[in-house]
């Protein structure tokens, strides 16, 4: 443990903007909806009411608790927040132990008076650390904004466990493979499913299904309801365990590797013959990763369709639903609630195209692109070849779904159809990213997530909170304003057009800033 | 065509830092060029250049006749390079990697690609991700000395290969240069320049500083004299030309330009000489002499 607090301190100095950063997000999505609701919401005892039999809804927030101001804010907003937590967690522990010893630089701190466990120690400590802020400050600004403060505390403790038990789950991951990039797919992975558990109880009103899913437990705790903390022991204990298994690999295994001892590889290659086959090689796992991943999703969530009861027409915030998520009369719940599908199925999907234009930037910090760009190979040639993936990839991704939700739900032209449109949404992301690679590439990093996370709240959550109403919010973002085929809406162009027209501008920027800048 | 690269007051700065400044560097097409210089001196960034990665601010470059920015890929074709810190797609083998460039480069000769796996001992079925240092140095020599690049361009690439590969890293160059290919070695270890090189270029700081065959930057620098006299040498110490003078009695030693040895020798004779040696100077001196005024300006 020799050396743990120079590493944490080390860490700190490195997460020092970034956590402050989403510690503000997450409080703000917690606090700032109690705002929004004090003011927006005339009837509370109805709009609980109408929210509680909306299927549909409470499969996404869960289920309602309270029909109190604060109650209602944390139904309408927690699940967004343990999950992002849960990202952060995942990527914070990941890039700091797994991250280091592939960079090398763990070699080089493992070198000093450092012990054994320190950088996992370190990284954990931040990472840990940060969850029980991002607990204790929510629950003060909660209190704060005149909430109960049993209540609060109880919805910070929610929070917290939620992040702690991301942080084993990354932790572990963490020791299983030798870079970054998998272990960070392997812990997602555990987030999705748990995600998709806690889904499916409130969805399909099976609720004991919450226990299995660490946001399940969160749920559970039912914060300025009955305020159960007693449920996150179960968080505490799968954290326990999972710290437990992480160091215990940890102390088996060599620095720099896996548990899965690196095989021989083929002497030559004749299949490695262009800038795209190289792409293919460099791509092909993470797009069968958001494949199947996609495809899974879809069938489960299509499976929940038929079980989505329709609700009574009346009161405002059920006509706000469907006003928001249906174009026709004739649509029914289950309309309602697959186009809502397709569409976060959308949302989530904006992050394949950014995450496989990121590996050029890998490509390039690496000194890789060095090697290959000395070689008669344009800028061009080398962006096109991850652009490609990146942009065929997201048709496939969103099709799998489409193709297994469709199927499931037994509606397959419809959806499949619904899940397509989603596409040029998504590439309008790809956009971003070819031109944030191209204009500013030390920052691509960071404008990729920040675009990820802004499309996915801005419209729904972060621009009501900051008062700008969701009507006007959402041309900011791309998605609420595609054609609802699933829906009612008969199939136009005009946005899927103009969001493609746009998609291929922010591309063709970025790859003339490419061509023109130095590689760095 | 008479030279292969042709660089003359190259600036290139990175935000307020100037990296180069004003350089000059001339390889002439079938020689061996050693590109010499402290570390930051700017090497890497005049190769980065050349390669056509970093677009000059100001000055005149010329690669294999064509401008390295606007005809990057052509010019690519003709050349192969070894970067200094060679970083490899960690989840491709060695040989996945040979024959990428390789076929990049428009196709590698096989059987060269195999006598040289064999003197060079790399095993191309391990990921690259297992390798070290040396044997990924190793990967980019393989494909560079496979491929049939008119001009090799080298950015120190033997810092990470023991003293037999070196030996074989050696005799791989001598057989370039015999065949007729242009070679820019940028390297830190003087006996492999001494060995390989018909011409170096020393920068300092960003521009040039020396240039021209090693015999004759040999002339230009100091002769190391050191003597025993009839009497102590005290009137000598205050000679204008003589450079890090050291007495001890009656002996004494100090350094001298070759322009400037028969005066010095005239005074020595004058007190009267028991004994002298005169040491040409040795590579080391040459270039600590352009290393050390680079730390003292610094």
């Amino acid at each position: 443990m020799n050396g743990t607090w120079t590493l944490t301190k080390l860490v700190l100095k490195r997460e020092r903007l970034v956590v402050p950063l989403w510690l503000l997000l997450l409080v703000a999505l917690a606090a700032g909806q109690v705002q929004r609701y004090a003011t927006g919401i005339p009837d509370m005892a109805a709009f609980a009411r109408e929210m509680a039999a909306n299927r549909a809804l409470t499969a996404f927030a869960g289920e309602v608790h309270s029909a109190t101001l604060a109650g209602m804010a944390v139904w309408k907003n927690a699940d967004a927040i343990y999950t992002i937590l849960g990202l952060i967690m995942i990527l914070t522990v990941v890039r700091h132990s797994r991250g280091e010893e592939e960079s090398g630089r763990a070699e080089l701190a493992g070198a000093g008076v450092v012990g054994r466990l320190a950088p996992l120690t370190a990284a954990l400590s931040v990472t840990c650390g940060s969850a029980v802020l991002a607990g204790l400050l929510t629950a003060a600004a909660m209190t704060a904004v005149g909430a109960d403060a049993a209540g609060s505390l109880a919805f910070g403790a929610a929070i917290t466990a939620a992040g702690l038990v991301f942080a084993g789950m990354g932790a572990v991951a963490a020791q299983l493979t030798q870079t970054a990039r998998t272990a960070i797919g392997v812990a997602a992975l555990g987030l999705g499913v748990s995600y998709v558990l806690r889904f499916l109880a409130d969805g399909s009103g099976v609720t004991a299904l919450k226990w299995l899913s660490p946001q399940g437990w969160s749920h559970l705790v039912r914060p300025y309801g009955d305020d159960n903390v007693a449920v996150l022991l179960l968080s505490l204990a799968f954290t326990a365990a999972a710290l437990a298994l992480a160091y215990r690999l940890l102390v088996r295994r060599d620095l720099g590797h896996g548990l899965i001892p690196e095989r021989s590889g083929p002497a030559a290659s004749d299949r490695l013959t262009s800038p795209l086959s190289l792409a293919w090689r460099l791509q092909k796992g993470l797009l069968g990763g958001w494949i199947a991943g996609y495809a899974i999703a879809g069938l489960v969530l299509g499976a929940l369709a038929t079980s989505i009861e329709e609700v009574a027409r009346q009161g405002a915030a059920v006509e706000e639903f469907f006003r928001r998520y249906t174009a026709s009369p004739e649509a029914t719940m289950t309309d309602a609630y697959l186009w809502l599908i397709v569409l976060s199925l959308g949302y989530v999907s904006a992050l394949y195209p950014l995450l496989a234009l990121l590996r050029l930037r890998n490509e390039e910090t690496s000194g890789r692109a060095e090697l290959l760009l000395s070689a008669p190979v344009s800028r061009v040639r080398w962006v096109a070849g991850h652009l490609l993936f990146a942009l065929a990839g997201s048709i496939l991704v969103l099709a799998a779904a489409g193709l297994t939700m469709g199927l499931a739900a037994g509606a397959p032209g419809k959806v499949l159809a619904g899940a397509l449109v989603q596409v040029p949404a998504t590439w309008v992301l790809a956009g971003i990213g070819v031109l944030a690679f191209g204009l500013l590439p030390r920052a691509a990093v960071a404008i990729s997530w920040a675009a990820f996370l802004f499309v996915n709240l801005f419209g729904e959550m972060l621009g009501p909170i900051l008062g700008i109403d969701y009507w006007i919010a959402k041309y900011a973002v791309p998605y609420p304003n595609l054609p609802m085929v699933v829906s009612g809406e008969p199939f136009t162009a005009t946005a899927v057009l103009s969001m493609t027209g746009l998609a291929a501008a922010l591309t063709v920027t970025g790859l003339a800033a490419v061509r023109r800048r130095a590689l760095i | 065509m008479e030279l292969a690269i042709e660089v003359e007051g190259l600036v290139k700065s990175f935000g307020r830092v100037r990296a180069l400044d004003g350089l000059d560097l001339s390889v002439r097409t079938g020689e061996v060029h050693g590109f010499l210089g402290p570390n930051g001196a700017g090497k890497s960034t005049t190769i980065r250049t050349l390669l056509g990665l970093l677009r000059a601010d100001s000055g005149r470059t010329v690669l294999l006749g064509g401008d390295p920015w606007r005809e990057a890929v052509d010019l690519h074709r003709r050349l192969a390079y070894v970067p200094g810190d060679v970083s490899l797609w960690p989840g491709l083998t060695g040989g996945e990697v040979i024959d990428l460039l390789g076929r990049l480069r428009g196709g590698l000769d096989r059987a060269r690609r195999a006598e040289l796996l064999e003197r060079f001992e790399l095993d191309p079925r391990k990921k690259a991700r297992t390798y070290s240092k040396g044997n990924r140095q190793k990967v980019a020599l393989v494909a560079a000395f496979a491929s049939d690049a008119e001009l090799l361009i080298l950015d120190e690439p033997t810092s990470g290969l023991d003293p037999l590969m070196e030996a074989v890293f050696q005799q791989c160059v001598a057989e370039e240069k015999e065949r007729g290919r242009t070679v820019l070695l940028s390297s830190h270890i003087l006996s492999e320049v001494e060995a390989l090189c018909d011409r170096v270029t020393i920068i300092r700081r960003g521009s040039t500083v020396e240039t021209g065959p090693l015999s004759q930057l040999r002339g230009l620098a100091r002769s190391r004299v050191t003597a025993e006299l009839a009497s102590p040498p005290n009137g000598l110490t205050r000679m204008p030309d003589l450079h890090g003078v050291k007495v001890d009695g009656n002996r004494i030693s100090f350094e001298v330009d070759r322009t400037r040895l028969d005066a010095a020798l005239a005074e020595l004779i004058r007190v009267g000489v028991r004994d002298l040696t005169c040491a040409p100077p040795s590579l080391e001196d040459l270039f600590l002499r352009h290393y050390e005024s680079a730390k003292a300006e610094r």
